[in-house]
């Protein structure tokens, strides 16, 4: 369980808050769009839920404990078995083959060999088996976010965090890419909290958190 | 990160490639150029070193001056016109036994050799050439200098304790025009010629010794100068050549005849080895300095290009040392292959060099061939320079990398 408690974000030389206290309560398991206009805060609230960004107020609380107690190398442990990211665009490595590209996170955690049939699992869950060895450059845009998802599932995180996912593709392939995300959460029970702008995808949610000028609505 | 490293390195072959080949061109160019030059230059110490002697101790030589004549009590009401100048020089060392006994009872002189040397002129036939004669006996001649390893015919041992035989410079013999067993004359000037017969010939490849230089015994070299049981010589040999400067400035404390390491004799070829180290240093770390501009070039555009490969790798939990770690890897494996292939190349081009024939008895080691150093010195130096370079120029752009912070990416859109 994720609680975020009065959270507060000013970005220097800019005299209002991006966000306004928000409080939040994100239950193991649930399944979040996150949903604003241009400039609501949505994106900085998920970065500072997800620990890549810090809050200028307020604080993030994992199972009870709060991020701010969190040493930097419990922080890096949480995101690399924790917690997977999904991004607007691929963020693939170009030097990588699929397979090495999904098998980063556990190249970090020394756990390579004992997650090779688990990626070749999520491979073949994204629809991307028989293209394993193939390079970022090699796929096309629908195919390397659906491998930017399988990167970010190798690990069985806890938490995914997806910041537009569908933002880049056709409508085709963003649906691909929301069935596949709602597949894990129903299978798995991973929490996914994903920030959209297409009010369709956003209604697949179980739960819809909408921002207005850096406040919940 | 180390896969991570070599597949980053990988993707960019043809840049990898140009800073290998600097780092390799900069290792094999100290490699050849060390190994060529500090061969001649072992070459040369050796002959400077062993086959003279590390201190020589002659008869002394004073300039006079208006100063010498100061001592006298009538010196104070003396004005001079003009000053007294000139050498005040002495023909032998004064006190032979005081040396020898201060020589027996030091444990860093390894053996001495007392000699005669003389300026005499050698006459065959109708062919006179100038030249000096050392007298020494051999066996102590033998333990200061090894003479031996650089006779071409006979043994240094054939000239004996006396009998007028001479071990002649292979050079001296043929502008002679004389051969073994053949007799030619010697003479100081002063007294009358005498017959010596060629035992023995050397070759230390040094042109003013083989042209002008030969070994008779000790009495007879005294018979020669005219001065039985006086010695103008004394060679010294110790336990560590580099001491041989300390050893002569305390010898010169108690002493006034004239005393001079090797170092003091050679200075002038010690300051050429000095200019030529300085030369092939300062040429092999242009060549490496450009080398590491090139690492820290390359890299500091690589941190720039993978901006965005470090937001995601930090978001999956990797650490600012693991993204310092990526980039210093790249660096480190460019100064390591480098260094290691021009370690190879380098000791390649020493191999032919050394198998480069050169003109007979100048410069040349057996078989005429060039001189070559293989000491590993050069080899752990070589490697040393190519990978402390690689490592220093990797450092900054690494550090920066490790710097970056992935939110700072992800809002600028990454690249």
């Amino acid at each position: 369980m994720i609680e975020v408690k009065n959270i507060v974000k000013i970005f220097p030389n800019t005299p209002v808050p991006v966000l306004k206290g928000i409080n939040l309560k994100i239950e193991d398991g649930d399944f979040i769009s996150l949903v604003g206009k241009s400039g609501s805060g949505k994106s900085t609230l998920l970065y500072i839920i997800s620990t890549l960004d810090h809050p200028s107020g307020g604080e993030v609380f994992y199972d009870t404990k709060n991020l701010n107690t969190f040493s930097r190398e419990e922080i890096y442990r949480l995101r690399n078995h924790n917690i997977g990211f999904v991004f607007q665009f691929h963020y693939l490595l170009t030097e990588l083959t699929a397979i090495e590209n999904i098998l980063l996170p556990a190249r970090k955690a020394n756990e390579v060999e004992k997650r090779r049939s688990f990626a070749m699992e999520i491979l073949k869950t994204v629809g991307l088996e028989s293209k394993e060895h193939r390079y970022p450059g090699e796929l096309s845009g629908g195919e390397q976010q659906r491998l930017a998802i399988a990167r970010a599932l190798v690990m069985d995180p806890k938490y995914i965090f997806a910041d537009e996912p569908t933002g880049n593709l056709d409508s085709a392939n963003g649906k691909i890419i929301m069935d596949l995300f709602k597949k894990v959460n129903q299978e798995k029970g991973t929490t996914i909290i994903y920030v959209t702008h297409d009010n369709d995808f956003a209604a697949l949610a179980k739960k819809k958190v909408v921002l207005l000028d850096g406040k919940l609505v | 990160m180390m896969f991570l490293s070599i597949r980053q390195l990988m993707a960019r072959k043809k840049q990898s490639l140009l800073i290998l080949l600097g780092i390799t061109i900069g290792t094999a160019a100290y490699v050849s150029i060390s190994g060529m030059m500090l061969g001649f230059q072992s070459y040369m110490m050796e002959q400077l070193v062993n086959n003279e002697s590390h201190v020589r101790i002659s008869a002394r030589e004073e300039i006079l001056t208006a100063k010498d004549m100061a001592s006298y009590p009538e010196a104070a009401h003396v004005f001079w016109q003009i000053a007294p100048s000139g050498r005040k020089d002495s023909t032998r060392i004064e006190y032979p036994l005081g040396w020898f006994k201060k020589m027996d009872a030091d444990k860093d002189v390894v053996a001495y050799s007392p000699q005669v040397i003389a300026q005499v002129i050698f006459t065959h036939n109708k062919i006179t050439k100038v030249g000096r004669v050392i007298g020494s006996q051999y066996d102590r001649q033998l333990k200061v200098t090894n003479i031996e390893n650089y006779m071409k015919s006979g043994s240094f041992k054939d000239m004996g304790y006396s009998g007028n035989r001479l071990i002649i410079g292979t050079k001296l013999m043929e502008l002679l025009g004389t051969r073994l067993q053949e007799t030619i004359f010697v003479s100081n000037g002063s007294e009358l010629p005498q017959s010596f017969k060629v035992v023995g010939s050397f070759e230390t490849g040094i042109k003013s010794i083989d042209e002008g230089t030969s070994f008779i015994s000790l009495t007879d070299g005294q018979k020669l100068r005219g001065t039985p049981s006086e010695i103008t010589d004394i060679a010294v040999k110790l336990f560590d050549p580099d001491l041989a400067s300390d050893k002569a400035s305390s010898w010169k404390k108690s002493s006034r005849d004239k005393i001079l390491s090797w170092q003091e004799s050679s200075a002038a070829i010690l300051s050429v080895f000095k200019t030529q180290d300085i030369v092939r240093n300062s040429m092999t770390i242009s060549i490496i300095l450009v080398a590491g501009f090139g690492i820290y070039n390359i890299l500091s555009i690589l941190v720039n290009q993978k901006q965005r490969d470090v937001a995601i790798l930090r978001s999956m939990g990797f650490s600012p040392k693991d993204i310092v770690q990526l980039f210093f890897n790249q660096g480190m494996l460019l100064g390591i292959l480098g260094g290691a292939i021009g370690l190879l190349l380098g000791f390649i081009i020493c191999l032919i060099m050394s198998r480069i024939e050169v003109v007979p008895g100048r410069m040349s080691g057996p078989g005429n061939r060039m001189i070559i150093s293989f000491s590993l010195y050069i080899y752990i130096k070589a490697f040393s320079i190519a990978f402390i370079t690689a490592i220093v120029s990797s450092i900054i752009p690494a550090r920066a990398g490790g710097k970056l912070e992935p939110m700072e990416i992800i809002r600028s859109g990454g690249q």
